[in-house]
């Protein structure tokens, strides 16, 4: 695997736990705004949440548009409290500097004067218009205006203000570079300020010079990054000083993405590989194209089968029943959860050629089916875990006579699925890329990878089916049924959980240089096994 | 500052005009040495003879400024090409384009054609070699069907000459 120095791989199992409490959480605040504004308010002194102290150690912040000026001024006016800076130069000053204070302030009493004249901020007029003079001549339309209808920058070189609009409108439709306008006098170079653009330019490019300052502050500031989901207008201020090696970040949009590459989060497997996987997945997309088509024949009875809910687990409608994987087509019983496996057959001496060819395509095809079918279940789950908040939950409540608190297990339930699909695709990625002959390690990883998805698709197979008998139109009456579920989910998902964990842990080991040691496994597997069974 | 080919073809805005004319008063009255105006009813597209300074390469040479000025001149660049023949220099290809910075990204109104007339004629006194820019050939095929210096992409890697 290619692991570049620079970038960092996955954590620990606690930031997963970390992580499903985020997704709880922000889920949670998802209708409330003013809850998730607190979630990121380091202030907060809501001590009754339990979460709470590790919202404190998170190193990222999320940020409204709203916060974003409000920090952008108060960066400006950090770098106005020079006493020989004003507001309109400051910014200017910052924008020359990445928006980072402090390398303003050291650039600045290192050598002001070669700050001055690389900036343009002027001590001085270098043109001085006649003292007495009741007019002055436009350097631009070269016509004759009264002193009150002509503005200079600090330089002091004439401009009417008509020529003024122009010249600054047409800098600002010329795109971001507006931000560092100078005199429009040849090698003058004086700067022009948000001030002058305010007196001078038309509403709509103030308006737009105003969008280019705020985008500046985030795209050209190294902390900070907008969210990458589409439509979504929420930055992301990033401390690389904290936590260390955790790059993840969950935006209040709800989209998570890796600090570092901006691919959605894909911890547990580097951003080398990631990169990788999409890049080649970009290339091979027209070879698996038929792969994703909508339809599969019953591997049974050939009907066409549409994939319309998450879990790989299908059965064949009446008369068939046929139970099967959607995934590798074969009979449930047979491979109980999980084909995760790649299996190169034996091969034909006088085809090897074309063997080698076609394997390799079958061997990324395989990989990418189930990395794909994953992201889709994803978002099913996704959304399904929506509907079941805004509709089941309370008629479920209803129903059985459970309070919200009560029935918070399903919710959890669904939040594990979501994280656990995440984590299971990204494995695919990992699992093309191990070498073929590192065996040991790479049964290993099998193991783990295969044990974890079969408790997945145990689970998602409760929350999504056995649930389902309660969410009928005629439900059955408060029960010990109800009770049994209960049990059954949460215990699904405790085992889940921590097959997940030790997948992830094995995944860092391996990242850490610490090769898999099949003699010296951490956690108690077979005992784990026991407890799935059902 | 960019400006799409297809400004220079309309007429010129009120601003333009009257500026052109105050230029052209001020160059009859002030001619830059070296250049002559050819005289003409266009006040959208200029001629210029541009004679080469004396003790440099191009002394008693004369050329052809072509100078075509767009609506929104001067807040737009005018579109400055010489005529066939063009000297031959390392920045002028044999199209008659010109790769000067004034012209394209480092253009400002408060420039003129005088300036630019200036401009152009230092950088062929400074020239110290007769030659075609290196990718002339290539440029010249890429801009066949009447392309605008505007349009290109310039590189202006070289202030020496």
């Amino acid at each position: 695997m290619d692991s570049g120095d620079d970038i960092h791989d996955a954590n620990d199992i606690e930031s997963l736990n970390e992580d499903i409490e985020s997704l709880n959480d922000n889920y949670d605040n998802y209708d409330d705004d003013a809850a998730a504004a607190d979630y990121f308010d380091d202030d907060d002194d809501d001590d009754t949440h339990p979460a709470k102290s590790r919202r404190i150690e998170q190193s990222f912040t999320i940020l409204k548009e709203s916060d974003i000026r409000q920090r952008q001024e108060d960066d400006i006016r950090r770098v106005a409290a020079v006493p020989s800076i004003p507001h309109g130069a400051a910014s200017i000053l910052l924008c020359h500097y990445n928006w980072s204070v402090s390398r303003v302030n050291d650039a600045w009493f290192a050598d002001e004067h070669e700050v001055r004249r690389t900036v343009g901020l002027l001590e001085k007029p270098v043109y001085d218009n006649p003292a007495d003079a009741k007019e002055l001549t436009c350097g631009i339309c070269f016509e004759a205006y009264p002193l009150s209808e002509i503005e200079t920058a600090s330089c002091g070189h004439p401009f009417c203000f008509s020529c003024w609009g122009g010249y600054i409108g047409t800098s600002i439709n010329d795109g971001p570079g507006c931000l560092l306008l100078r005199c429009p006098e040849s090698a003058c170079g004086a700067a022009v300020d948000q001030d002058m653009i305010n007196l001078l330019a038309s509403g709509e490019d103030k308006d737009k010079y105003d969008r280019y300052l705020l985008r500046s502050y985030i795209e050209d500031n190294k902390k900070t990054k907008w969210c990458p989901a589409p439509g979504c207008e929420h930055a992301v201020n990033f401390d690389p000083t904290g936590t260390g090696k955790d790059y993840d970040v969950s935006c209040l949009c709800s989209y998570s993405f890796c600090w570092n590459c901006t691919e959605e989060s894909h911890r547990s497997v580097d951003c080398g590989t990631v990169s990788k996987w999409i890049l080649k997945n970009s290339s091979e997309s027209e070879n698996v194209t038929w792969i994703l088509a909508k339809t599969k024949p019953c591997p049974e009875c050939k009907r066409p089968i549409e994939k319309n809910h998450g879990c790989m687990h299908m059965t064949c409608s009446q008369p068939c029943r046929f139970e099967f994987c959607w995934i590798c087509l074969g009979a449930w019983r047979k491979h109980g959860g999980s084909c995760n496996r790649y299996e190169s057959g034996e091969q034909n001496e006088t085809e090897k050629r074309r063997e080698m060819a076609k394997k390799s395509l079958e061997k990324y095809t395989h990989y990418y089916k189930r990395w794909a079918s994953n992201q889709s279940s994803r978002q099913k789950a996704v959304a399904d875990l929506q509907e079941m908040q805004s509709v089941h939950m309370k008629n479920l409540g209803d129903s059985q006579r459970q309070t919200e608190l009560e029935l918070k297990f399903i919710t959890e339930a669904w939040l594990q699925i979501v994280e656990c699909r995440r984590v299971l695709k990204w494995t695919y990625a990992y699992g093309y890329y191990l070498p073929d002959n590192e065996q040991a390690k790479k049964k290993f990883f099998e193991y783990l990878q295969g044990e974890a998805e079969s408790g997945l698709e145990r689970l998602h197979h409760c929350a999504e089916k056995v649930i389902q008998v309660f969410l009928s139109d005629d439900p059955p009456s408060p029960s010990e049924e109800f009770n049994d579920f209960r049990k059954k989910l949460t215990e699904l998902t405790n085992v889940t959980r921590n097959y997940f964990e030790n997948l992830v842990k094995a995944l860092e080991n391996v990242h850490d240089g610490n090769p898999c040691d099949l003699d010296k496994r951490p956690w108690g597997a077979g005992a784990m096994m026991n407890e799935m069974k059902e | 500052m960019t400006s799409s080919s297809n400004s220079s073809r309309k007429t010129l805005s009120k601003i333009a005009c009257n500026r052109l004319q105050k230029e052209l008063v001020e160059w009859q009255a002030n001619p830059p040495t070296g250049f002559n105006y050819k005289v003409s009813d266009n006040l959208q597209r200029w001629v210029i003879e541009v004679i080469g300074a004396p003790g440099t390469l191009y002394a008693n040479e004369t050329y052809k400024l072509q100078v075509d000025f767009p609506e929104h001149y001067p807040m737009e660049a005018p579109q400055v090409i010489f005529m066939n023949p063009a000297p031959m220099h390392p920045h002028i290809y044999s199209n008659g384009h010109i790769c000067l910075d004034i012209l394209y990204d480092s253009w400002s109104p408060a420039m003129t054609v005088s300036s630019v007339c200036i401009s152009i004629l230092s950088m062929l006194s400074s020239s110290t070699v007769k030659q075609r820019p290196e990718d002339n050939d290539r440029y010249v095929k890429n801009c066949r069907n009447g392309r605008s210096p505007k349009e290109t992409r310039w590189w202006f890697h070289d202030d020496k000459v």
